[in-house]
Parts: C-alpha cells; structure tokens; sequence
C-alpha cells in the first residue's frame, strides 16, 4: 500500500511538473486550493446550457484527468480537414471555454486530433519509439444545432474510447 | 504472427459487422498514400490480413473504417445523423516482428479502439 501511494505521488508529482505552465496557471485560478491532477475535480453540469460542443479527456493510464494535452480542432472541408482552433486542456482535462458555442456551432463532420504520444512522453511512461498511438483522430458528426454536444475521450498509450456524451 | 489485422464488432448488438469496407494507408511525408482496400466478411474480419508477416514494414499507418452507413442503418428513430461515420485510426508499427490487431468496436454513438492481439 505504501509503495501505490508513493507510486501515485509519483505520477502526480510528475504530471504536475510538466504541465504547460499558462494551462496550469488557468488551471490553478479556476480549481483554487486543489493540487494538480487531485482527482477531486467536481463533476460539471451543462444542463440547461446553449448549444455547444465540450470535451473532456480521461487519461485510463494514469487513471486522472488528461490534463495539459494539446487538441487540434478541424471541420471536414470539402475532402480536407481544415483547422479551426488549437486548445490546451484544463487540469481538469476540460478546456477553459467550449470548443464551439452558439453561432461558432455549425453542422458538418469534425476531427479533434489530440497528441497522446507527446502528452504521455511528458509524463515519463515508458513506451516504444515511436508509440503504438502518436496523434488519435476524434471523427465525430455535429447534426443537430439545437443541441449540446459534448465528447469525452478515454484514452491510454494502447487505445482509447469516445462517446456523445451529456 | 506478424503483420496487421483488423476486425468490426457492432458492441451494441455484440455482433461483427459484415461488408464493410477499410482502407488501410501509410504516412510518407506529411500525406497518407492507400496500401489497401479491404471488405469484412461475415465474421467482421478481412479474408486476408491487411499487411501480411513477410510485408511488415515500420511506419505510421491509417486504418479509415466506412462504418457510416451501417450505422445509419442502426441509428434510433429521430437521429438525423449518428455521432459517428467514418473513424480513423492511426497507430505505429514499431516492431516488424510483433502483431498489430486494430480492432474497432462501435455503435452510432461512440467508438473504441485497441491494441488487441
């Protein structure tokens, strides 16, 4: 049991110390208090809310919230992904605002393109060169603007899973 | 056993999902160049590997699953468009001697992948 806790400082010590210092100090001021990559993070509610597309993204590895990683927001373009926007996710493993919110929320097929590789290297796991999983494209389809959106994504350095969520 | 394989499993239904249709590329410079096309067959599986042992090379490969009509023809009444068409999944080979399983589990409204064996 010991040696888990100490294992578990570890990681979080680790986590912690790389964390692109702007996203932490975000990260910091909205979650006062809270140590980083505390699994403490309360859930979030969006009810009610406009329509908009959100993420959230679970490291299953490290069993925290895949905090510090960078996405690359892109909208199918004709036969072309073309990029809308780069974010960095939050220490909860959301970003600050939503990806897309009321009139940015257009119908269309996106891709949400995350740096696993570069987000795990940061951490110390130990992986093969190059890793099983470098960049993991998210396709997913925006179809009615009525609604919320919101996309989580669980993911390790040997698969991931993502869903409509709520 | 090296080289690639894939196979489609409706987790919905718990089901494979036949005729299918994958395309499988891999990275040369900054753009992705098609190695093959391949159908699933009943099993949800390709008859013949996607890469076979002897034709393992490194790289970064794209297997892009044509799901989407399939899944529209799963869809609940109502949805004009299910959350997922057609994913992609990039991953490497880094060991031409090892097997890389890249299974893909969906259902209109999610999708997981793994490095399965």
């Amino acid at each position: 049991m010991d040696r888990l806790i100490t294992d578990r400082r570890r990681v979080l010590a680790a986590g912690a110390a790389v964390v692109a210092a702007p996203a932490l100090a975000r990260a910091q001021s909205q979650q006062p208090g809270q140590q980083p990559g505390a699994l403490t993070i309360a859930p979030t509610s969006q009810t009610g809310l406009s329509p908009r597309l959100t993420m959230h993204a679970i490291d299953t590895y490290h069993g925290l919230p895949g905090a510090g990683m960078t996405c690359d927001l892109s909208v199918l373009d004709g036969d072309r992904y073309r990029q809308l926007k780069t974010v960095v996710t939050a220490q909860n493993g959301r970003t600050d605002e939503p990806l897309l919110v009321d009139d940015a929320l257009k119908a269309g097929r996106y891709e949400l393109l995350l740096h696993v590789e570069d987000y795990f290297r940061a951490r110390g796991a130990q992986l093969p060169t190059p890793n099983f999983l470098k960049t993991v494209p998210v396709r997913f389809v925006i179809a009615d603007l009525g609604q919320r959106y919101h996309l989580p994504v669980l993911f390790s350095p040997w698969g991931y899973s993502y869903y409509r969520g709520s | 056993m090296a080289g690639i394989t894939t196979h489609i499993l409706d987790s919905n239904r718990g089901r494979p999902v036949a005729g299918v249709r994958i395309d499988l590329s891999i990275k040369q410079g900054e753009g992705w160049t098609l190695v093959k096309s391949a159908a699933t067959n009943q099993d949800g599986r390709t008859d013949a590997p996607l890469v076979r042992p002897e034709d393992a090379k490194l790289g970064e490969y794209e297997l892009v699953f044509h799901v989407d009509e399939y899944l529209r023809s799963q869809a609940g009444a109502g949805d004009p468009a299910p959350f997922i068409d057609r994913p992609a999944v990039r991953f490497s080979v880094f060991d031409v001697k090892q097997h890389y399983h890249v299974p893909l589990l969906c259902t209109p409204g999610s999708c997981s992948t793994y490095r399965g064996s």
